[in-house]
């Protein structure tokens, strides 16, 4: 009964305008949605568009002329050969960054795996005491700083790094695997994203119901059995989460390779940061390349996918 | 795409509901962590100053040390402010994009590209009155590189060159080649594994030409070096080049670019051969004593650098900026420089404000050594595509 | 009888001594498993930790070298005190994680509770554009950035980084927050509104309570991701702003005695800096569900 409006207060319009359900929708969806579009949708376009453009030699602008030439040449004029029987097949620089790209983080993916696992189930059964002091020590490495990892492999590899001292020191000469190169990236990046692939693997692993595994044990049956016909299945959405996890930052790695290459791997990231900023900035091929690696992954985790009941991803 | 956030949803929601927490106190060591780093933050807003002119800087390290600002600031009327920088395209994307920056010191080959893209002035003659006690052979440069209707578009500071260096315990006396680079048998010693090459195309690729060049009927990539303003490779030459590298790369420790970097690892013995600056070398013979390093020039011929400030046509302050140049070749500034490169000033007269050792090391250079040098240059626009894919090539 | 018995008996207990022999040496290869599984275990750990360790082994080292060893010093604690840009850095760092990681946040619930509450057109495209920042590589959103930043005029700065660091940190709040909403009991919020309560009111006493622990666990996920980042930041950061990522890059480039012992140092104290942070956080919070569910990319 009492006059509504003296009480109008900021509060009370609020109240009331949140009490709308479009208005609602809009508060909420609103500033993330103008966030993604101008900062996520907008420069993906812009890149896109980019990508068809050329660029001028001297001042590095951009120049409007539509041109398929930037994506013509990531794979066309290669001098790297490879045979496959009969075939033999020019690749160019940017197909052989993302061969070896894709090798590399497919290594490191399968690594990570292997070694998580058994972790990831040790640590599901652990009690809660030493579940406290195992987590803990694993999620240190997981939040210290991707470069701090990174950093310490380098000290590891090399010629004269740990590795390699400590061999010297036992009479053993410096072993050339250790040096900077591939197996270090491979290794770098097995150190920086085996948390990933653990905690996924561990959050599916804790699901599971570990009274069915001591029955299935008790009627006889072997741990490789367990393993391949009630572990694996169960968890095996954790297992893609996690591959997917590793996998795709891997691919698209930066720090790593730079860092424990010695300037000899060229990774997609490299090429790309080479093509941007680097001595032969390009706007114009540094958007293709990016562009047919976005292209590249999307069409793996469709095939990915494609393999793996999505509702069995998500039916932890 | 958006079949990972459903996977990552719903294996949180799990995890969620296994081990959950204390859930009200987190929400205090949130608000405590917020508060902290906005401490940080609003410290971060503080600064600025006042007086005499500001004059900012966009060049290499060496710059930005006490000593160098120190020796301007004494002499000039001016604040100085240095951004440091670490490639010379770099300082051109950035005065390029924004009106910041009064002056730039890239290196000698990138200055037309200043010039043509229009953000520079001519150079102020009666500002830089050290111009004229510079070695003739650096304004000869000039004249050819960057000179346009009678007027120079840039001041010469240091230079340097390129060459390699060996380990002398391990690699026998030799006759200076880029052979040891690229034929496993120049020296009697197994080189495998032990070269470093410069990890930079505009370092790199000449090396890969003078070595053609000395090879029978080779001449022509000489010229293309040093014919014109920039380099006129062929597309067939570029590609030599490239195959040459490639068949290089399995032979080699890696590709080194930083400076520190080279003279850490060449300390511990991880490599024999490494192509580089003279400067890396002085640093590494004066501070570490390491007299088992000898740095030599190719008979093939070697590659010189030299650093020119430029000075931005958007500067509220050109004449000022000028005499900040002018004080970059002074001997006294000069010579501070001088000592933070390692690295010879571009005028001869810095070498009587060193001392003895550093005049031998970085002081003043016979005229004739000079003659020698080649300065580096930009590729010829026409084939600049197939070059900078070649460079991918190779280190792919 | 006796053959008889034996001719009868024999076989079962053979059958029972193979059996037993069998048992036995199936529970000691069991065990063995079992052993090596915990073992293994151990060994991962054990490859987790052994390079951090080395590293704080040499931040107390006279040389940056393991071998020869040249004894223990504090030396190089006292030096990184005098050391050029670390302190900027450290402060630059700590800025841009805040401020993008606040920006995060207030998106982030913002549309956690959209995507968790409504229908709407779209709403699923949506959700993935608010989930691809952190799954698309650092260096393709660091470049495209860069590019669409230089374009419309907005150079590579603090300002652009800040921008940059809450789009990244929006899919870790959004994943966080969201899950913590589908679990929530809606019903408490509408007997609170049945009692009279306001949409605001509600919210402050019924559901901020509930979801706070997300909220705070999807800002520090937000701020971490941002402090730790280098490759996004290489592209927006510019010549003028030199986070603690680009600084410590700098100096690993650089590789030199000094650079290398002030590095280790460096390393040490954030290793320190996150195991007390952790231990802290652990202690009052669920971590553990938290990481589950947004392990991810950061490179």
């Amino acid at each position: 009964m009492a006059a509504p409006d003296r009480d109008e207060t900021l509060r009370a319009t609020l109240v009331r305008g949140l009490s709308r359900r479009r208005t609602s929708l809009g508060v909420t969806v609103g500033p993330s949605a103008i966030w993604i579009v101008l900062l996520l949708v907008a420069p993906l376009a812009f890149m896109t568009a980019v990508s068809f453009a050329s660029i001028d030699s001297v001042t590095f602008d951009i120049v409007w002329e539509p041109t398929v030439n930037n994506y013509y040449n990531l794979v066309a004029g290669g001098t790297s050969e490879y045979s496959l029987g009969p075939l033999v097949y020019k690749a160019t620089a940017f197909e052989k960054a993302v061969l070896l790209s894709y090798a590399i983080a497919t290594v490191a993916t399968v690594l990570c795996l292997v070694f998580a696992f058994p972790l990831a189930y040790v640590l599901a059964r652990l009690d809660d005491r030493m579940f406290k002091i195992v987590i803990y020590l694993v999620l240190l490495p997981f939040f210290t700083m991707y470069l701090v990892r990174a950093y310490s492999w380098r000290l590891m590899f090399g010629q004269s790094g740990v590795l390699n001292q400590v061999l010297g020191a036992v009479g053993v000469g410096p072993v050339g695997a250790f040096e900077f190169g591939i197996l270090a990236i491979i290794v770098g990046l097995t150190h920086a994203y085996f948390p990933y692939m653990l905690i996924t693997l561990y959050a599916s692993l804790d699901g599971l119901d570990f009274s069915l595994i001591e029955a299935a044990r008790d009627l006889g049956a072997s741990r490789v059995d367990i393993v391949k016909d009630h572990i694996i299945p169960l968890t095996l959405p954790g297992i893609v989460g996690g591959c997917l996890f590793v996998f795709v930052p891997s691919v698209g790695a930066f720090i790593t390779p730079q860092i424990l290459g010695q300037g000899k791997v060229q990774m997609i990231g490299i090429l790309i940061e080479q093509r941007a900023i680097g001595e032969a900035t390009n706007a114009a091929t540094a958007s293709a390349a990016s562009m047919a690696v976005v292209v590249s992954i999307v069409v793996a985790m469709f095939l990915v996918f494609r393999y793996v009941n999505l509702d069995e991803l998500g039916g932890v | 795409m958006s079949h990972c956030d459903e996977a990552t949803n719903d294996i949180e929601v799990s995890t969620n509901s296994k081990r959950s927490g204390t859930d009200g106190v987190s929400r205090r060591a949130y608000l405590a962590s917020a508060g902290a780093a906005t401490m940080f933050a609003s410290a971060g807003c503080a600064g600025g100053g006042g007086g005499a002119p500001t004059i900012n800087v966009i060049t290499w390290n060496d710059f930005a040390q006490d000593p160098v600002v120190e020796s301007v600031e004494e002499n000039v009327d001016a604040t100085v402010e240095i951004t440091s920088s670490t490639s010379s395209t770099e300082m051109f994307q950035q005065m390029n994009q924004s009106g910041d920056f009064d002056v730039a010191v890239p290196n000698n080959n990138l200055v037309p590209r200043f010039l043509n893209a229009d953000l520079i002035e001519p150079v102020n003659t009666d500002a830089v009155d050290n111009y004229g006690s510079i070695y003739q052979k650096f304004r000869d440069f000039v004249g050819q590189q960057f000179t346009q209707d009678g007027n120079a578009y840039g001041v010469p500071i240091r230079w340097g060159w390129y060459g390699y260096a060996y380990d002398t315990r391990e690699v026998p006396d030799h006759e200076p080649s880029y052979n040891i680079m690229f034929e496993d048998d120049y020296v009697d010693t197994d080189l495998d594994g032990q070269v470093i090459m410069y990890d930079e195309a505009a370092k790199t690729m000449p090396v890969a030409a003078l070595y053609l060049a000395a090879s029978e009927g080779g001449s022509s990539y000489k010229e293309a070096l040093t014919e014109n303003d920039r380099m006129t490779f062929t597309e067939d030459q570029i590609q030599n080049m490239r195959d040459l590298l490639i068949d290089q790369k399995p032979s080699l420790e890696g590709y080194i670019s930083s400076d520190t970097t080279f003279i850490q690892q060449f300390q511990q013995g991880n490599f024999l051969v490494g192509h580089s600056g003279r400067n890396e070398i002085v640093r590494l013979q004066e501070n570490q004593d390491a007299d088992w390093v000898e740095f030599v020039v190719p008979r093939e011929g070697a590659m010189a650098w030299y650093e020119t400030a430029v000075v931005s046509q958007a500067s509220d302050n050109p004449e000022m900026a000028w005499e900040v140049v002018n004080e970059y070749i002074s001997p006294a500034t000069g010579a501070e420089l001088a000592r933070q490169g390692k690295s010879p000033s571009c005028n001869p007269n810095v070498a009587d404000e060193l001392d003895e050792t550093e005049a031998e090391l970085y002081g003043r250079i016979d005229p004739e050594r000079i003659e020698q040098f080649i300065p580096f240059k930009d590729i010829d626009s026409d084939v600049q595509e197939p070059y900078n894919a070649a460079w991918e090539e190779v280190k792919a | 009888m006796a053959t008889e018995r034996g001719g009868s008996t024999e076989p079962a207990e053979q059958t029972s001594q193979e059996y037993t022999d069998r048992l036995f040496s199936h529970q000691r290869i069991e065990s063995l498993l079992g052993n090596g599984l915990y073992a293994f275990a151990a060994l991962m750990l054990v490859f987790l930790w052994l390079p951090l360790l080395i590293i704080v082994f040499l931040s107390f080292a006279q040389s940056p070298n393991l071998l020869p060893f040249e004894g223990f010093t504090l030396g190089n604690y006292q030096g990184i005190t005098g050391e050029p840009g670390l302190r900027s850095s450290v402060v630059a760092s700590f800025s841009i994680a805040t401020l993008s990681a606040i920006i995060a946040t207030v998106l982030g619930v913002l549309s956690s509770f959209a995507l968790t509450r409504y229908q709407f057109p779209l709403r699923e495209v949506y959700r993935t554009f608010g989930i691809i920042p952190m799954i698309v590589p650092g260096v393709i959103l660091g470049v495209g950035l860069r590019f669409y930043f230089l374009t419309v005029g907005i150079d590579p700065s603090f300002f652009a980084t800040v921008l940059t660091h809450s789009l990244y940190g929006l899919p870790f709040v959004l994943l966080i927050v969201s899950a913590r909403l589908y679990t929530f009991d809606e019903s408490l919020e509408e007997a609170a509104r049945d009692l009279g309560a306001d949409p605001l009111t509600t919210f402050r006493d019924i559901t901020f309570p509930v979801i706070a622990p997300a909220i705070g666990a999807g800002f520090l996920f937000a701020w971490v991701r941002s402090f730790e980042d280098y490759i996004r930041a290489l592209f927006v950061s510019g010549v003028t702003t030199d986070p603690l990522t680009q600084w410590m890059f700098g100096k690993i480039t650089k590789a030199s005695a000094e650079n290398l012992n002030v590095l280790n140092v460096v390393s040490t104290l954030i290793v320190l800096a996150i195991a007390i942070a952790l231990a802290v956080a652990m202690n009052y919070g669920n971590v553990t569900g938290y990481v589950a569910g947004t392990g991810d990319e950061e490179e």
